[in-house]
């Protein structure tokens, strides 16, 4: 069972068919179909080195996505992911992925911010290949046809609410299926969480209404772990008002930003990369320029913001390159892109953490224990390839190659694993205590009035910027909202397709997520990619590990340890000594 | 904030437990660039939560939040205030849902019950065209890839298939005919003859009346009766 069918879950259960034909495997998805999933929603592209590639090189990219995590993620998964990269790719591609073309007919390449050759210090590398700026619908597109190609079956509209376990074994979960208003208990050999990101924690987003971090809610619930919460990336150029992402291919295209005085300022940040630094160090620089007053307000929405100039760009780029940004821009905000300066600040987009697994996908209990039957894939899992920031067109690689290692690893499994069995006594029974509690607890308080105020307050408390007396008034005031949260009266009590109810489980699983990523912040007294203490401002070495975090009572947050992966440094091959602590200036 | 506008939504209601359907109005005070989105969510936390309706992206890139507004099929998410206002000439707005499936709740449809028309259409390569040499992509010049690539970008919100005037019965749709004249165009796929079977199926384009209403509301401006006309023509090359 595949929970979240979006690209990183049905890429593994395409790849489970792969290793067992004869596998019966069950999609359950959140929206109406896997085509609205978030994955959809990717523009740039997909980083992947192409091993007879003359001037790149995988140990670059390996290096690239180690310095750009600020030396915080696992280089034994580095190493296996960008090594399948190019592979990957070449397997889209045959599976109908309509890649643009340069004039040879090969792959079109475009650079990203972080993506350079000679380990930072040569020029930027054209790393991404890319469907104009729909990637990630082209990825969905793709997995999503193999996937119906497979008959996987899909659940749609459908979430899961508990998993079930029997003599420490994942085997199965609860859903409740919306469009009927049933809970259903379904026994499976591996269960697998690909429930994607948790950006509706805070107000201003690039992810779609659904990515309210489910998955993660449910795992803790479970008295299970997640991992480095509180590295949440915030996407410097989001459109201002919907927060809508403009794609950093508009700054690899050639686009820059500028302040209220016509400032390029990111020459001041990072000298050598500017606007194509990575994603935190530029949301950094823009929160900077609007606190120092150089920022401009927008009319219609009182929001401070920057400007993205593309206006110098060529037709071409614009009108066949990226058509659906410039469309946005003109749909979502009403200017022209070809004429007129964009408004765009930072927006939260993804985060690196999740579901703690090894580089196989398989779920962590502990550093040294695996929970079997249980994976975790996507965003929703840290393995961790992103460490505390990553950089763009790595997340479309990360979801797809991972898909494929926990699929091959699955297919392992399932032969080998045993029956379910009858079910277990006490199944379900969280499920309709917490459903039961929704419909039957009484008050004045108003869900939507909490959501908002808990998401203005993240914004505010827990965003780009963090420091000690922030995260412990949000610390407070989560507690707070999760006490009002008790006395919401829902308006039906109906099962059928009912919104509010959804929303109602939705709010819990935000108020769990925002309060794990507060505390994470709240302890990790340092500054690190995305996450940044201003009374703490440097990074230190005494926290160079991932932060693991259980909470089986609200606010009571256990934090643990993980140590960093360091096996291509240890391994002392040429160039290892890229891969130690290194310092990050761009 | 800029100015505020005053409308009136009359949003058509389902109660799947009662049966009952009903029209209810409501007013709302909103800026000029909030989307219909915007304005549903703001009813749902000040007025009505239970009000139902189905978004994702909420920018037009998956095709969740179709509605019928003043008689039009569209996105909610792509239709901002100011413009419905200019577009519609008036502050008076009726929202019914999809009539492409049946309806579940207020604005949601059974959408998986539509798509079935697009997996019947096969959204993938049915038999792909033999692998380039070891290591390498196919090799497609963008001029070949310029002639069907536009319509790789259907969302599948089945706007297209509302304003048809064919029927949904008996015509699979124009989306899911796109999905089908896609792959006879694309040089990987190579069971054109099961494509052709789909095109010119009892269900394919003979059912098509050529009313380019397709083309006229698709909310990602696809010319799909363009398409549409060359799988009639069979103008793959």
């Amino acid at each position: 069972m595949i929970i979240g069918a979006g690209g990183a879950g049905l890429r593994t259960a395409v790849e489970i068919l792969a290793g067992k034909r004869d596998a019966t495997i069950m999609a359950v998805t959140k929206v109406s179909s896997p085509q609205k999933s978030h994955t959809t929603t990717a523009q740039g592209g997909f980083a992947a080195v192409n091993p007879k590639d003359p001037i790149d090189k995988p140990i670059y990219h390996m290096f690239d996505t180690w310095k750009g995590s600020d030396c915080s993620s696992d280089q034994n998964v580095i190493k296996k992911i960008v090594e399948s990269a190019w592979e990957q790719t070449l397997w889209l591609d045959n599976h109908g992925l309509h890649f643009t073309r340069n004039e040879e007919g090969r792959f079109s390449k475009r650079t990203f911010g972080g993506h350079t050759l000679e380990f930072g210090e040569g020029p930027s590398a054209f790393r991404a290949v890319f469907e104009a700026d729909r990637t990630g619908k082209g990825i969905m597109d793709t997995v999503w046809g193999e996937s119906l190609k497979g008959k996987v079956s899909f659940i749609n509209q459908s979430i899961a609410t508990e998993l079930i376990f029997k003599d420490e074994c994942c085997i199965g979960a609860i859903i409740f299926e919306e469009s009927r208003g049933e809970f259903t208990a379904v026994l499976a050999k591996a269960t697998v969480i690909s429930t994607g990101g948790l950006g509706q924690v805070y107000k201003i987003t690039t992810n779609c209404r659904q990515n309210t971090g489910d998955g993660l809610a449910v795992v803790l619930r479970e008295g299970l772990p997640v991992m480095d919460l509180e590295a949440v990336q915030f996407h410097p150029t989001g459109i201002v008002g919907p927060g809508i992402l403009a794609s950093e291919a508009l700054r690899g295209e050639g686009g820059f930003l500028l302040n209220k005085n016509m400032e390029h300022f990111m020459e001041r940040y990072a000298p050598n990369m500017k606007d194509l630094a990575p994603r935190d160090m530029v949301s950094r620089a823009i929160e900077t320029e609007i606190r120092e007053g150089r920022g401009v307000i927008n009319p219609n929405f009182n929001l401070p913001h920057v400007w993205l100039d593309i206006r110098h760009l060529s037709d071409y780029v614009h009108d066949v390159k990226l058509p659906e940004i410039t469309g946005f821009f003109k749909k979502f905000a009403g200017i022209d892109p070809k004429k007129d300066l964009c408004p765009v600040r930072p927006t939260v987009h993804y985060h690196m953490g999740g579901v703690p697994t090894n580089e196989f996908g398989e779920a962590q209990k502990s550093e040294s224990q695996v929970v079997p039957g249980l994976y975790a894939v996507g965003e929703s899992a840290s393995a961790s390839f992103h460490g505390f920031n990553r950089l763009g067109t790595n997340s479309l690689l990360e979801l797809f190659t991972m898909g494929k290692f926990v699929g091959d690893r699955v297919s392992e499994y399932l032969g080998d694993a045993a029956e379910p069995g009858d079910l277990p006594k006490g199944t379900g029974e969280k499920s309709f205590a917490l459903f039961s509690r929704y419909f039957e607890s009484k008050g004045g308080e108003n869900l939507w009035k909490i959501r908002e105020t808990m998401r203005e307050m993240m914004t505010e408390k827990v965003g780009v910027f963090r420091n000690e007396k922030d995260l412990d008034e949000a610390i407070n005031q989560l507690q707070e909202l999760k006490e009002r949260s008790r006395h919401i009266s829902l308006s039906s009590s109906s099962l059928i397709m009912n919104q509010e109810l959804v929303d109602r489980w939705e709010l819990d699983n935000l108020l769990d997520v925002a309060m794990v990523i507060a505390q994470g912040a709240l302890n990790r007294k340092e500054s690190r990619g995305a996450h940044t203490r201003e009374d703490y401002p440097e990074r230190k070495d005494e926290f160079n590990y991932h932060t693991v975090a259980y909470m089986e009572e609200y606010g009571k947050v256990v934090l643990g340890k993980r140590p960093i992966d360091m096996s291509i440094f240890k391994e002392k091959n040429k160039d290892y000594k890229r891969f130690d602590f290194v310092a990050r200036k761009y | 904030m800029g100015k505020l506008h005053s409308l009136t939504l009359k949003i058509h209601r389902y109660d799947p437990e009662q049966k009952k359907s009903w029209v209810q109005e409501y007013n709302v005070d909103v800026g000029g660039m909030l989307r219909f989105v915007d304005v549903l969510r703001k009813i749902n936390q000040e007025q009505d939560p239970g009000l139902a309706w189905m978004s994702s992206c909420e920018h037009a890139q998956c095709g969740s939040c179709g509605v019928v507004v003043n008689g039009k099929p569209l996105l909610m998410c792509q239709l901002l205030v100011q413009n419905a206002i200019n577009q519609f000439k008036t502050t008076t707005f009726t929202l019914r849902p999809l009539s492409i499936a049946p309806v579940l709740r207020d604005l949601i449809v059974d959408l998986p019950q539509a798509y079935k028309r697009v997996h019947k259409a096969k959204p993938y390569i049915i038999e792909p065209a033999d692998p380039p040499p070891e290591g390498d992509e196919h090799r497609i010049p963008p001029q070949v890839m310029e002639r069907y690539v536009e319509a790789t970008r259907c969302v599948n919100c089945f706007c297209c298939a509302e304003a048809c005037i064919s029927s949904h019965r008996h015509f699979l749709g124009p989306n899911a005919m796109m999905a089908n004249i896609v792959r006879l165009f694309d040089p990987k796929e190579k069971a054109k003859q099961e494509r052709l079977y789909i095109l010119y199926g009892d269900d394919g384009v003979a059912r098509c009346h050529t009313s380019e209403a397709c083309s006229f509301v698709c909310p990602k401006e696809i010319d799909v009766a363009h398409f549409i006309a060359l799988g009639k023509e069979a103008k793959f090359s």
